[in-house]
């Protein structure tokens, strides 16, 4: 019960949270020098053209009416229209969102499957061969830019042996479905993987060293425990409360979208998307992604806190 | 334990569902729904959203072209951008085609004039919209009151602004309801009259070419005012162009099927897609062989220093063409007024090394306003040498301030433009200018540029064939913003514009581009060249002559590869 009430309040405090938020990226996006209408007119146009095209986009009236008049539309659910198309934004965004979530838990299930074991193993060989092969290989996945990966993947994998598409999430024409999209995700998760493999293989490794120092494994030890028992009931347990709050970092991106690859492998996604409506200067889509970032940010906080709860018995919210 | 177990279980699971939805999941593309999209059944299904169309090899109903820039509009009255325009000549014809760019064609209609101020048009008896109703004058006169009407948002005024009836910018004069100089005659006939009498060849290119006819029974009911953000003009569903459009996915891709009813003939090819790419992934996809050929002109643009990559594929014909647009170092001519002074920044700069290094030799040093893409380029009209000892003495003779800096402004998103801008300021400063660099992005700038708040910048202007530059250098232009007001140059324009054909006109040209040497009031720089780049088994693609590269676009077949 006290769990319950605790969520409720985290959620009422998220309400005004949130509103600050939209009051805040409002205002810096309307804070940038220059008039979105401009790119949406032709260079010749007459400022009485101007000025129909301002009045179309909503941008004519004063910022305090334009951003009522947002929030009012968008608690109904409408999030206004994209500048150019003068499509709505809402299905664009719910288009964009299946993909990135798509791309980024492969990744993210990807990475933690094999993270956490390499970085526990790299603890339990602390010192040896493996565990500096570990360690260098973990710098090379965090050094090593998105960008370069990616296209030099796509090279060698796509251009020369052909063995996966270049970009997309599934074929045109082809059978789609389960195997296509596999098939579509392996070059960008690849990618995407590097890092985050490396950061957490980091992480769980100097996260077990210190386990593994602690008194109560000695004790556990000393009692004639196996090696496994030691490992998985008093090991991993008590790192996890660091590795939780790394997901925790990690999880917003699954809608935050990867900028680099997903422009790289064409991956329709938001990341894709926020590129291009901050090259447009498309308003109300950049409120939409800020807007649903904020929810994902303030959700993935209370799921790490409930989960510290549920990983570690000594931690009570009251 | 357990519970740790079950959390992995339970979120294996939600994975695999989610991977398994999006596998599944079946093309939402943003309100195209099959009540209002384009008829799909002939081959048209639609794609998964997310789907990435591929050539398939032995595949000659499928052209798949990259594009760079995500169209902005499917609406006939408002093309902003490039890329919006091209993608409606798929699906909308203009009443002339242009196959180059001293040739026109009927389309839609056919030109006859007497006198050069009244046209006879008359329509293609065969030319039907989609949905089988006949396309009349009816359509045409509609087309262009609309885009003459106060109320409208458009971005066309300047097609129209010739005709009787109009004001400078096209729109239609205070108090009518219908403009002057269009006048139906029959279904297939009507007249337009000029406010005075005008080469034809600007008649055919800014309202023959330029402007595409709309239907007049789906957006006639529809208040001008509410026309942009229409179904009718977000998700067309009646076509005269060689293709239908399917769909679009948000800068992803555009579908269009074939017309198969086109009045000039069924297109060959039933398919098109044309897929958004940045200019990186349009050279992987062309490497990978997932492209018959790039958009071309500013909107399927390769990157200069990458043209080498494609020339090096086997199969792939890459033609380099002059551009007609061309990249200016604008000066506020209020703040330096002094012809003298704008000369000598123009002698301090080494245009020859801008495209010889940044450009690797594809493109030309200005001498004026015209590229050598244009017939109004005066060929006897050299560029102004590099000569940085003449334009330090010519700015000591002027008695120029040394010791205020200059603001300069370098927009982003063009990456030769922005390195061209560092040399800028590096032969400035050679001369003893001092020079203050400042990146902005390109809507801070123009903002900048409207105001005059600036000393010199950086800016790339697109021409017409029509050697007509009044918006740019007019005093009042409406893309002046340097602050020109020069009667000397307003009568060129003027004279330029009076003028019924082209030797006529030529020699005005040639004598502003002169002028606009000696006063130097924009520091021509470089234009740098257009790439066409296809497979050599696509018969057709992009021509010499971008703009009006899809004149014959129903002709362009596939061969097979088997």
């Amino acid at each position: 019960m006290k769990l319950k009430k605790y969520i409720i309040k985290r959620l009422l405090t998220a309400i005004p949270v949130l509103l600050m938020i939209s009051v805040g990226a409002f205002i810096m996006m309307n804070l940038a020098p220059g008039d979105p209408t401009d790119l949406y007119v032709s260079p010749d146009a007459t400022p009485m053209q101007v000025e129909a095209t301002r009045r179309a986009l909503g941008l004519d009236q004063p910022y305090p009416v334009q951003y009522v008049r947002w929030l009012g539309r968008a608690l109904q659910g409408d999030l206004g229209i994209n500048y150019s198309t003068r499509y709505p934004v809402l299905p664009i965004l719910v288009s964009r969102i299946g993909p990135t979530i798509v791309l980024m838990g492969a990744t993210l299930l990807v990475s933690y499957l094999i993270a956490i074991p390499l970085g526990i193993l790299s603890a339990r060989k602390h010192g040896t061969w493996i565990d500096n092969l570990l360690t260098g290989g973990a710098f090379v996945g965090v050094s090593i830019p998105n960008f370069f990966l990616g296209l030099g993947l796509i090279y060698v994998f796509s251009v020369q042996l052909g063995w996966f598409p270049t970009g997309g999430m599934s074929q045109l024409g082809g059978e789609g479905g389960f195997i296509s999209a596999i098939h579509h995700l392996v070059l960008p998760v690849t990618v995407l993987s590097a890092f985050y493999i490396a950061n957490m293989t980091r992480y769980m490794r100097s996260t077990m060293i210190q386990v593994y120092g602690e008194n109560y494994i000695r004790t556990a030890t000393a009692k004639g425990l196996a090696a496994e028992v030691i490992l998985t009931r008093h090991g991993i347990r008590n790192a996890l409360i660091p590795v939780i709050t790394i997901i925790g970092t990690d999880l917003p991106r699954l809608v935050g979208g990867a900028i680099v690859t997903e422009q790289i492998f064409q991956w329709p996604g938001l990341g894709r998307l926020t590129i291009m409506a901050i090259q447009q200067r498309e308003y109300p889509m950049l409120m939409a992604i800020t807007m649903l970032s904020a929810v994902v940010v303030l959700f993935a906080n209370l799921f790490v806190d409930i989960m510290y709860a549920v990983v570690d018995p000594r931690i009570k919210y009251n | 334990m357990s519970r740790m177990k079950k959390m992995l279980k339970y979120g294996t699971v939600v994975f695999a569902s989610s991977l398994v939805l999006a596998a599944c999941n079946n093309g939402d593309v943003p309100d195209l729904d099959e009540d209002t999209s384009a008829d799909a059944d002939d081959n048209g299904e639609e794609t998964a959203e997310g789907d990435v169309p591929e050539v398939d090899e032995g595949d000659t109903s499928t052209l798949m072209v990259g594009l760079t820039n995500a169209p902005d509009s499917f609406n006939p009255f408002y093309r902003p951008g490039v890329a919006g325009t091209w993608v409606q000549r798929f699906f909308y014809d203009s009443l002339l085609t242009m196959p180059t760019a001293d040739s026109f064609e009927p389309a839609l209609g056919s030109f006859d004039t007497d006198d050069n101020q009244v046209f006879t048009v008359t329509i293609d008896p065969d030319a039907y919209w989609s949905d089988g109703e006949p396309v009349t004058a009816n359509d045409v006169a509609f087309t262009l009151n609309t885009i003459a009407d106060p109320e409208v948002e458009t971005t066309l005024g300047t097609s129209v602004a010739m005709l009787e009836g109009t004001n400078s910018s096209g729109v239609r004069d205070e108090g009518t309801d219908e403009l002057a100089g269009v006048e139906v005659v029959d279904d297939k006939t009507l007249t337009l009259t000029t406010k005075n009498p005008v080469d034809e060849a600007y008649l055919s290119e800014f309202l023959g070419f330029n402007v595409l006819i709309a239907p007049e029974h789906v957006f006639g009911d529809i208040d001008v005012v509410d026309i942009p953000n229409s179904d009718a003009a977000t998700m067309p569903t009646v076509f005269s162009g060689a293709y239908k459009f399917v769909e679009y996915d948000t800068d992803n891709y555009v579908h269009f099927e074939a017309n198969p009813d086109y009045y000039r003939g069924a297109p060959e090819i039933e398919t098109v897609y044309a897929r958004i790419m940045n200019g990186t992934a349009l050279i992987t996809e062309f490497q990978a062989g997932n492209l018959h050929m790039a958009a071309g002109g500013g909107i399927g643009m390769v990157p200069v220093q990458d043209i080498s990559l494609l020339e090096d594929i086997d199969g792939l014909v890459v033609e380099e063409h002059p551009s007609f647009n061309g990249q200016y170092m604008v000066i506020n001519n209020e703040r330096i007024d002094d012809p003298q002074v704008r000369q000598a920044f123009a002698y301090a700069l080494n245009r020859e090394l801008t495209v010889d290094n940044l450009l690797g030799g594809r493109g030309e040093v200005l001498a004026s306003t015209y590229s050598s893409a244009s017939p109004y380029k005066d060929e006897s009209l050299d560029p102004l040498p590099y000569d940085p000892d003449l334009a330090r003495e010519m700015l000591e003779d002027a008695d120029f301030d040394f010791d205020t800096p200059l603001d300069f402004v370098v927009p982003t998103g063009n990456a030769v433009r922005e390195q061209n801008g560092d040399l800028i300021e590096q032969w400035l400063t050679e001369i003893g200018v001092e020079v203050n660099l400042q990146t902005y992005d390109f809507p801070t700038w123009l903002a900048m540029a409207n105001d005059l708040d600036y000393d010199i910048g950086l800016m790339g202007w697109g021409h017409t064939v029509d050697p007509n530059i009044a918006s740019y250098v007019q005093t009042g232009g409406a893309s002046n913003n340097m602050g020109i007001e020069d009667a000397q140059i307003d009568d060129l324009l003027d004279q330029g514009m009076a003028g019924t054909d082209f030797d006529e006109r030529f020699a005005v040209y040639a004598e502003l581009q002169q002028y606009l040497q000696d006063e130097m009031p924009v520091v021509p720089l470089y234009s740098d060249s257009q790439f066409a780049v296809r497979v050599d088994y696509l018969d057709g693609g992009i021509n010499e002559f971008w703009a009006g590269s899809l004149h014959d676009l129903h002709e362009w077949t596939i061969e097979s590869q088997d």
